[in-house]
């Protein structure tokens, strides 16, 4: 369970990314969050497993209060929170598979990572991550030889690979084209369905938002001011959580369409 | 104001061209300083060099000992067993000095950086390290040692040793300033410990760049190795400063033309691996 109370992040400049958030997530659930560009999405995925550190508040996740963690709990958090990015952030010049292997890098000794010899155990569950996400093809290929969306795949298995409890995932189909972009939210989905792994998503496309959340949490200017269903979001709702009117430019199908 | 649907580059129509931006001060100054300065030095007057063309005409006109001596090249010193042995020795001094530099390069640049110190002070202590050991020129190195240990190979080798690290770490440090940041956020959101985050999101990143910097050194301090040889520090250099201090010109330069082929061969070799490592 994630739960965050009275949480805020203000960052260097005075700009307050997120603003006394009372929010819990149950286990198993798939949330979507959405807000504009700046609405402090992508800070309050980063919260959850510590990248961002919380300016005051707590934030308790899977039993432990993130913001009290040593360096060494916040290592052991982090192995059982998989993240996906925006950027596939891959390494290119290497294999897919060692590109995955990075998500066992907790499990694996220091000196067998430095050796590049991974045990063989290691390598069957990026090999099954793999072929969860029917990339396992590709296993010897380098990363960079890939396409957008393969990429992103191989993110998801990095992530897989880690046998997390939960999932984040910020802006995991904002550099991806409309058909690949449901590619990879049905594999998100799936994951969350048949591994129950708890899965975070930001989107800033309604359409998606609504086709694949359980529950949408809507930002504005770092403040909660949506939480419920994907059914419950309508036009109105996203009006209010955007501050102004719709555009074409918010929904993936009318910018296909239009484009 | 529109929100900028299907925002192109610049709003056609509106807003009007803007007037040539003037030159810029600096660029103007800079270049106006350079050349007073070469002016200057060059001059002959109190703060001069008093360079003059004609002069080095008329000096090499001279009868020259050294230049006299190349019609009379010594080319069967390139076969003598005690050339070749010295040879290999300033071989053995490069090949020595640069693998021991290049490995301790690897993880002096990796901790330079932000993202790879374990602490602030362990950043500033190596980058320091690095600074002193680059403010120094290898020659240098080279005397401070043949003094402390004596004539020989081991001087050499460890000024070759200090000047590969000050080498190395400073292009890799500088390549590692650019490389794609978003593997190491993965890395470390995967609860990777800091070494093997390095090992996985960076290292593959710069290995290429390492590897071509390394061959590099190893061509700088080919050459490097026979200045050292000069000051005492073992090899071919201190050979030619045999022959030098006896006047034996002749067999310098054979030993110069020898020089010269060994080094343009290393030099082709390690351009075509390195084009190749790009």
């Amino acid at each position: 369970m994630i739960r965050f109370t009275k949480a805020s992040v203000t960052y260097g400049g005075g700009v307050h990314a997120m603003k006394d958030l009372d929010l819990e997530i149950r286990d198993g659930e798939f949330v979507v969050i959405v807000g504009l560009s700046g609405a402090g999405k992508s800070t309050l995925i980063r919260t959850v497993n510590g990248l961002v550190p919380l300016t005051s508040g707590t934030l308790e996740v899977n039993g432990a209060e993130v913001t009290a963690l040593s360096r060494r709990g916040t290592r052991d958090l982090r192995a059982d929170i998989g993240m996906i990015f925006q950027g596939f952030n891959l390494v290119n010049r290497t294999t897919v598979l060692n590109n995955v292997l990075m998500g066992r890098l907790h499990r694996v000794p220091t000196w067998r990572t430095l050796l590049g010899w991974y045990p063989g155990a290691d390598v069957e569950i990026a090999m099954r991550a793999l072929e969860r996400v029917e990339i396992v093809e590709k296993a010897y290929v380098r990363a960079a030889n890939l396409s957008g969306g393969q990429r992103q795949r191989v993110g998801i298995a990095r992530a897989l690979a880690q046998e997390p409890k939960i999932i984040l995932a910020d802006e995991p189909v904002a550099s991806l084209d409309p058909p690949t972009s449901h590619v990879v939210m049905r594999y998100l989905q799936q994951i969350n369905r048949e591994l129950g792994m708890t899965t975070i998503v930001n989107l800033h496309f309604l359409d998606l938002a609504t086709a694949y959340a359980d529950r949408i949490i809507g930002l504005r200017s770092g403040e909660l001011v949506f939480d419920g269903s994907g059914a419950d979001a309508d036009a109105t709702v996203f009006e209010n959580i955007y501050g102004r009117s719709l555009t074409a430019d918010d929904t993936m199908a009318k910018e296909a369409a239009g484009l | 104001m529109t929100d900028g649907l299907g925002g192109t580059d610049g709003s056609a129509g509106t807003g009007h061209r803007p007037s040539r931006p003037a030159p810029s001060v600096f660029g103007l100054g800079a270049g106006l300083i350079a050349t007073v300065m070469t002016v200057a030095t060059a001059w002959d007057w109190k703060y001069g060099t008093g360079f003059s063309l004609l002069e080095v005409f008329d000096k090499f006109g001279n009868n020259n000992p050294v230049i006299s001596a190349i019609p009379d090249t010594e080319f069967s010193q390139m076969f003598s067993p005690r050339s070749r042995n010295a040879f290999v020795e300033t071989l053995r001094l490069a090949v020595l000095g640069t693998a021991s530099g290049v490995l301790v390069a690897r993880p002096l640049a990796l901790w330079s950086t932000s993202f790879g110190a374990p602490n602030r002070v362990a950043l500033v202590v190596v980058r320091t390290i690095s600074n002193v050991i680059r403010a120094f020129p290898d020659i240098l190195w080279a005397l401070l040692f043949v003094s402390a240990v004596g004539i020989g190979v081991l001087p050499g080798v460890m000024a070759l040793f200090l000047f590969t690290i000050a080498v190395v770490t400073k292009l890799t440090a500088d390549t590692l300033d650019g490389i794609d940041m978003g593997p190491v956020e993965a890395a470390n959101a995967t609860g990777a410990r800091r070494a093997q985050m390095l090992r996985t999101a960076v290292v593959p990143q710069i290995l290429p760049a390492y590897a071509s910097y390394s061959l590099y050194a190893f061509e700088l301090n080919l050459r490097a190795s026979v200045v050292l040889g000069l000051v005492g520090a073992g090899g071919i250099g201190q050979r030619i400063e045999f022959f030098r201090s006896q006047n034996q010109w002749e067999k310098v330069w054979g030993l110069v033309v020898m020089f010269v082929i060994v080094v343009f061969i290393v030099d082709r070799v390690s351009t075509l691996v390195r084009r190749r490592l790009i």
